[in-house]
């Protein structure tokens, strides 16, 4: 089988949900010096998608139909060897995975790589572990409501619950329930929602809400704590700019940058992408820049990512599904991929 | 082809018209977790088509801009060879949804639209339409419409989705 180049920082996982053609999703690896594609990796019907924390390889958690788009269902964990592309095992699941628009929380692993968490929804919300060494599954946990896997350390997975708190399980060592506990509320559904587009930062997450509030949930700890939010926009902003996108932002954890994609829209636009990125310094909350798009001759940025070495890319993709590859220190844009599939709309790096 | 109208607008209506909204969500929650015989709850993927047209009151039903697809995140069946309220040939009528508020421009009054997926092939791909007022994300599924759907269905493949005009939210 054909070897991949060593790996590099600046290469990106572009998850494409093939929105118009959903039972053909896929994910295009991408090389951010060199502009080129490397390689795809089939995905299936509204998959989910996970790299491991070593980076050696992609788990795709995802349904199939024995005919194509219809016969019997099955749905499955496949493991891709990140350094050859190819498949190299799989694991049967209940046919209960949530099929929904990309999350880092539908499919993810614990911190050492040991367990593999997969959500679902039937619609009784639950999560499956599974153990992808030996490629069994371990447990299936009901989460009363609550959704997606949310995973921190190497035995602890959180869930989203619609009273803005989160549900915690702990594991044993055989990936069973050990305990549970749940949190006070951070956020408020009913006024002001968040993104469960999580962003992966320093001591864990941290969540976008739809007028631009920021939760730094830290995870390092037996249950997660919450940092006082603070906002992306100023009392004049507040409401007339916001985040929007599928994904809708990105970390650079030694830079402490965090990049939003944003727009200026009301109720029922957080979806809508950004015409603008912001990026912020985390540890002063002050706005540091402010990237037009348009200029530039890109749509609406509804996904975006940021390498984490030391001379980081900036990758958005737009929603007429090219991407963009900026600089991230200073923005300058250096190279624009066009239609890098049909609709990319997440960016994942190991 | 199976009208999803057939299977709650009347007694829908009727419930809504008698109740406040609250209530009616309510009494729809009830139903919804005994048993999937009301459609409630629904399926999105994303962006696109952005309801920006002035007069959106002119509009058909057939349009992505018209009001009861306020909330509604996928592929118009009317464009697949359903209706706005009538799945594709082929296809089976999601019996959970999600449901939005829609406000009609014509009568100046606000109703509660169901809307279900048609299931059963593979997507549609035509006249995409994403619109999200009060959209909410998938911790409240019952207003989320990214979420499948047709996770209950026999077949849960997503084709398209219809807008199923349940009664008015009463204030």
């Amino acid at each position: 089988m054909q070897q991949l180049p060593p790996r590099s920082p600046h290469w990106v996982y572009v998850f494409d949900q093939a929105f118009f053609n959903e039972t053909d999703a896929r994910v295009h690896l991408y090389d951010g010096d060199n502009y080129r594609r490397l390689g795809q990796i089939d995905a299936g019907f509204l998959p989910a998608i996970a790299i491991s924390p070593d980076g050696s390889t992609t788990a795709v958690a995802t349904t199939y139909f024995a005919r194509g788009g219809h016969g019997t269902r099955t749905d499955v964990v496949e493991f891709t060897d990140n350094t050859t592309l190819g498949v190299t095992g799989e694991i049967v699941l209940p046919a209960k995975l949530s099929e929904t628009t990309p999350t880092l929380f539908s499919a993810a692993y614990s911190a050492d790589g040991h367990f593999l968490y997969t959500a679902y929804i039937t619609p009784a919300a639950s999560f499956g572990v599974l153990d992808p060494l030996h490629r069994t599954v371990l447990s299936e946990i009901p989460t009363a409501g609550c959704v997606l896997v949310i995973p921190s350390g190497t035995n602890r997975v959180s869930s989203l619950c619609d009273s803005g708190r989160l549900l915690t399980v702990t594991l044993d060592a055989h990936g069973h329930e050990a305990s549970r506990a749940m949190s006070s509320p951070f956020f408020d559904v009913a006024t002001d929602p968040v993104f469960v587009q999580g962003i992966r930062s320093t001591r864990g997450f941290t969540f976008l809400s739809f007028l631009g509030e920021v939760h730094d949930v830290d995870f390092t700890g037996a249950q997660p704590a919450f940092a006082p939010p603070w906002s992306l926009v100023g009392a004049a902003e507040k409401g007339v700019w916001r985040p929007g996108a599928q994904q809708v932002g990105a970390i650079h954890r030694a830079l402490g940058r965090l990049y939003v994609p944003m727009h200026m829209g009301g109720e029922g636009t957080h979806k809508d992408g950004g015409t603008e990125i912001w990026v912020f310094e985390l540890a002063t909350h002050k706005r540091v820049a402010r990237w037009p798009l348009q200029p530039q001759g890109l749509s609406r940025i509804v996904a975006i990512q940021v390498s984490q070495d030391a001379a980081p890319l900036l990758f958005a993709a737009t929603d007429t599904a090219n991407v963009a590859v900026f600089d991230a220190r200073s923005g300058e844009l250096r190279h624009v991929e066009k239609h890098l599939g049909q609709t990319p709309w997440m960016l994942l790096n190991p | 082809m199976r009208s999803i109208d057939e299977l709650c607008e009347n007694s829908a209506r009727a419930l809504a018209q008698r109740t406040s909204r609250r209530s009616l969500l309510a009494a729809l929650g009830q139903l919804l977790t005994g048993a999937a015989l009301l459609p409630l709850l629904p399926m999105d993927r994303a962006h696109r088509a952005r309801a920006d047209e002035a007069r959106p009151e002119a509009l058909g039903p057939d349009s992505c801009q018209y009001w009861k697809h306020c909330a509604i995140d996928g592929f118009l069946c009317a464009c697949c060879g359903g209706s706005s309220t009538a799945c594709p040939p082929g296809t089976a009528p999601s019996p959970i949804s999600w449901i939005g508020t829609c406000h009609n421009p014509g009568d100046g009054r606000d109703y509660i639209v169901s809307y279900n997926d048609c299931c059963g092939k593979t997507s549609c791909g035509n006249c995409e339409c994403n619109r999200n007022e009060r959209e909410k994300p998938m911790y409240r599924p019952s207003r989320n419409n990214d979420l499948n759907w047709c996770m209950a269905n026999a077949n849960v493949n997503y084709h398209c989705t219809v807008s199923v005009i349940l009664g008015v939210a009463n204030k």
